[in-house]
């Protein structure tokens, strides 16, 4: 009877973890330390800082090794321990213009201030197995590929921002009004309909990666208006300052990784001053394929429409968070036979006056599993039927 | 918003001091490093308000912000928050899950609380001063020192008929369940009955459209006047609602289409022989169909003791608890609350 009738529950438990941390034991090799996660696969440790919404490199390289790799979890064991924080003091407003850029590029413009920066990507390679990887770490000390490199010691440039560049033309439809007053705080409020933009960027820059990067490309696959034209894609650190509490002077207290996008979008809102709408994008760490969907997602959703799935605002917000989605979807692996039940009371009750099968399911004819199956058999041509039963 | 009181709690680890991360999770001294029922007190404070907004407004959705938990989204969270909100060192906690104690789950969320907020737990349903609850409510009558907390997975009845909250919640407003009327209109057409299984949507106070959670439609007539009070709570949809002791609890039908629940023609436990409480069917190894008491701490009781009713533990007798209690026949084709247009569906 499995996983309810069990007694021993909380042992059951205890045995069922040992089993899965035994798993990353496994084997003959050494234990990845979590320096080596921090430093190699920081793209995970990306993925799961910007799901979880906290910036902390070092404990995402934790939560990547204790989830075994699985990114969602990583980011649902941090979520989880960010809850539990006192916070003590807010940033002061980043401006993303003040962002040390490591790499740029901007699709808009063959050419724009401060220069096309492709920094480290391998976006314009041909992916082939590198077989060398394989036994690398047997070398005593890797090879540098830039280790030959004649580089000056000049600290990265900030760079003048594409999306100024279209707004000094008044290219770019502008909010109304500033935005006064304090955004709000969807991990601290709960998000109701319908929403405002901070609410929206929020949700999105802490969507899961893969659902922010599917609900993107339904825009572009069609089901949507929004063709992006990217002002600029860019990956750099970015500095935060609080106010000293003291002085009230601005402190920088720490740099940041961040990837961000902007789009402009030939979408116009008045008809006699055509202007690009434009969408943003922003998230902790390397990942330029969420900030580039994002940004599709914000654009789409200024849109407002109901017509497409991108473009509502509700349908976005509500399927965008990984907690969320893998939480309920894994919930199905917990017994239901409760509601179960409820359901098989109301299938034989409507079958027994169609006049196929018994009122309880149960008398005789019933109870012999071949012709149960046959009766079935026989349900299968008529018009399939639902039975409410979500939960 | 919480950070501008003053701090009263836990410890903050900065981000790079793994050591003391592992420091403060290490060990068997239980959740060292974390306030007491684990959420901090600004933020138990908060759903103790938002829980008695919903009891002023019994029936009514109130948003609220679920924290994330140590648990999965979907699994309880809603409920463990207000069940730890609510709980004090003094009481006592029982979790059950589909009608079982013994539940992984159940188990996970006891630990969790009685790791955390230092409380006896029980499986006696009579003992408990707060029962959390996946889909069932206890077969045994709950009494007005309880409370009840049911884990909820979708928050709205009206989802059937409209994905959209925004829609919904101006339905809520306006009392405008015309479309859930006629959802269930053209389920009598359709199948000669309303045809939802669980998660059966009642009317509460004369005023919500309330989703009971996903209980059985045998559990739904003990909400109606009830002693204790019950408390739904949401974690991934972040919100909390109430049925307060003594409020109507009205399940949707029709004149000539009664509400029903669960039927279960000559059947009784295997266990324990009741008829009188909700079974759920065991497929055993020799392909033989068994039917056993759904509820697993009272058919333990009812073991020892065949007769026991079911407010044995109170002063009165005959209480009204849903089906299988004397005022049975009244509780399972409650008067219809609307005007009849059930029409000659079969």
């Amino acid at each position: 009877m499995g996983y309810v009738a069990v007694k021993a529950g909380e042992e059951i438990i205890e045995r069922a973890a040992d089993l899965f941390e035994k798993q990353r034991l496994d084997g003959e090799d050494e234990t990845l330390s979590v320096d080596q996660i921090e430093g190699q696969l920081d793209r995970l440790t990306a993925q799961a800082m910007s799901e979880a919404g906290l910036y902390a490199p070092r404990l995402a390289a934790l939560a990547v090794k204790q989830a075994q790799g699985d990114t969602v979890e990583a980011a649902f064991l941090l979520r989880a321990y960010r809850s539990t924080l006192e916070r003590w003091d807010e940033t002061v407003t980043a401006d993303p213009s003040e962002m040390f850029a490591t790499r740029r590029v901007s699709p808009a413009y063959k050419d724009v201030p401060g220069g096309q920066i492709l920094g480290p990507t391998k976006d314009y390679t041909q992916r082939l197995l590198d077989f060398n990887l394989e036994t690398d770490h047997e070398d005593d000390e890797p090879d540098d590929p830039t280790a030959d490199w004649e580089v000056d010691e000049t600290e990265p440039e900030q760079l003048t921002n594409v999306m100024e560049v279209l707004r000094e033309e008044g290219l770019v439809h502008e909010p109304e009004h500033e935005f006064d007053g304090e955004p709000a705080d969807t991990t601290r409020e709960s998000v109701t309909h319908p929403v405002d933009r901070d609410e929206v960027l929020q949700e999105l820059a802490r969507g899961e990666t893969g659902a922010v990067t599917a609900l993107g490309y339904s825009a572009l696959r069609g089901y949507g208006q929004v063709h992006p034209t990217l002002a600029e894609v860019r990956v750099g650190k970015l500095p935060v300052k609080i106010e000293h509490p003291y002085t009230d002077e601005e402190v920088r207290v720490t740099d940041i990784e961040l990837s961000e996008s902007e789009a402009v979008v030939p979408v116009y809102a008045k008809r006699e001053d055509p202007q690009f709408a434009f969408g943003y994008g922003l998230t902790f760490g390397r990942n330029e394929r969420k900030a580039i969907a994002m940004t599709i997602l914000d654009a789409s959703i200024q849109l407002d429409s109901e017509s497409e799935p991108a473009e509502n605002p509700e349908f976005v917000l509500d399927v965008v968070d990984g907690m969320d989605s893998f939480g309920f979807i894994e919930h199905l692996k917990l017994p239901h036979y409760v509601t179960f039940q409820s359901i098989l009371d109301r299938i034989r009750g409507i079958r027994h006056r169609a006049g196929v099968g018994s009122a309880a399911g149960v008398d005789d004819e019933a109870k012999n599993g071949d012709e149960a199956e046959n009766t079935e058999r026989d349900d299968s041509e008529q018009t399939p039927m639902e039975i409410n039963n979500d939960d | 918003m919480t950070e501008t009181e003053p701090p009263t709690t836990g410890q903050t680890v900065s981000t790079d001091s793994v050591d003391a991360v592992l420091d403060s999770l290490d060990g068997d001294d239980g959740l060292d490093g974390y306030n007491y029922a684990y959420l901090d007190e600004h933020t138990k404070r908060e759903v103790r308000r938002s829980i008695l907004k919903a009891i002023a407004i019994p029936g009514h959705q109130v948003p609220y912000a679920s924290r994330p938990m140590p648990l999965a989204r979907g699994w309880g969270t809603g409920g463990i928050q207000a069940s730890l909100s609510i709980l004090g060192p003094d009481d006592t906690f029982k979790v059950i899950d589909q009608g079982s104690d013994e539940s992984v789950n159940a188990a996970n969320i006891r630990r969790l609380a009685s790791d955390t907020a230092d409380v006896e737990t029980t499986t006696d349903t009579t003992d408990a001063d707060v029962i959390q609850t996946r889909h069932r409510i206890p077969e045994e009558v709950l009494t007005d020192d309880q409370i009840l907390v049911l884990q909820v997975p979708i928050t709205d009845a009206l989802r059937k008929v409209d994905s959209s909250d925004a829609a919904n919640r101006r339905r809520h407003a306006h009392k405008n369940y015309g479309k859930m009327w006629v959802h269930l209109y053209e389920n009598v057409v359709e199948f000669g009955e309303i045809n939802i299984a669980a998660r059966y949507p009642t009317m509460v106070g004369g005023r919500y459209l309330m989703d009971p959670s996903p209980i059985p439609r045998w559990d739904v007539p003990k909400l109606d006047d009830a002693d204790n009070l019950f408390v739904f709570a949401a974690g991934r949809e972040a919100r909390i609602y109430a049925v307060p002791p003594h409020t109507s609890v009205e399940p949707l039908a029709f004149e000539d289409r009664t509400f029903q629940v669960e039927r279960f023609p000559d059947q009784s436990c295997q266990a324990c022989g009741s008829t009188d409480t909700y079974l759920t069917e065991i497929e055993t190894d020799d392909r033989d169909r068994q039917y056993v008491c759904n509820d697993t701490s009272f058919c333990l009781k009812r073991q020892d003791s065949e007769e026991l009713p079911k407010d044995y533990h109170l002063d009165r007798e005959g209480v009204d608890w849903g089906p299988g209690t004397p005022d049975d026949e009244k509780s399972a084709t409650p008067e219809a609350t609307v005007d009849s247009h059930g029409g000659d569906a079969e």
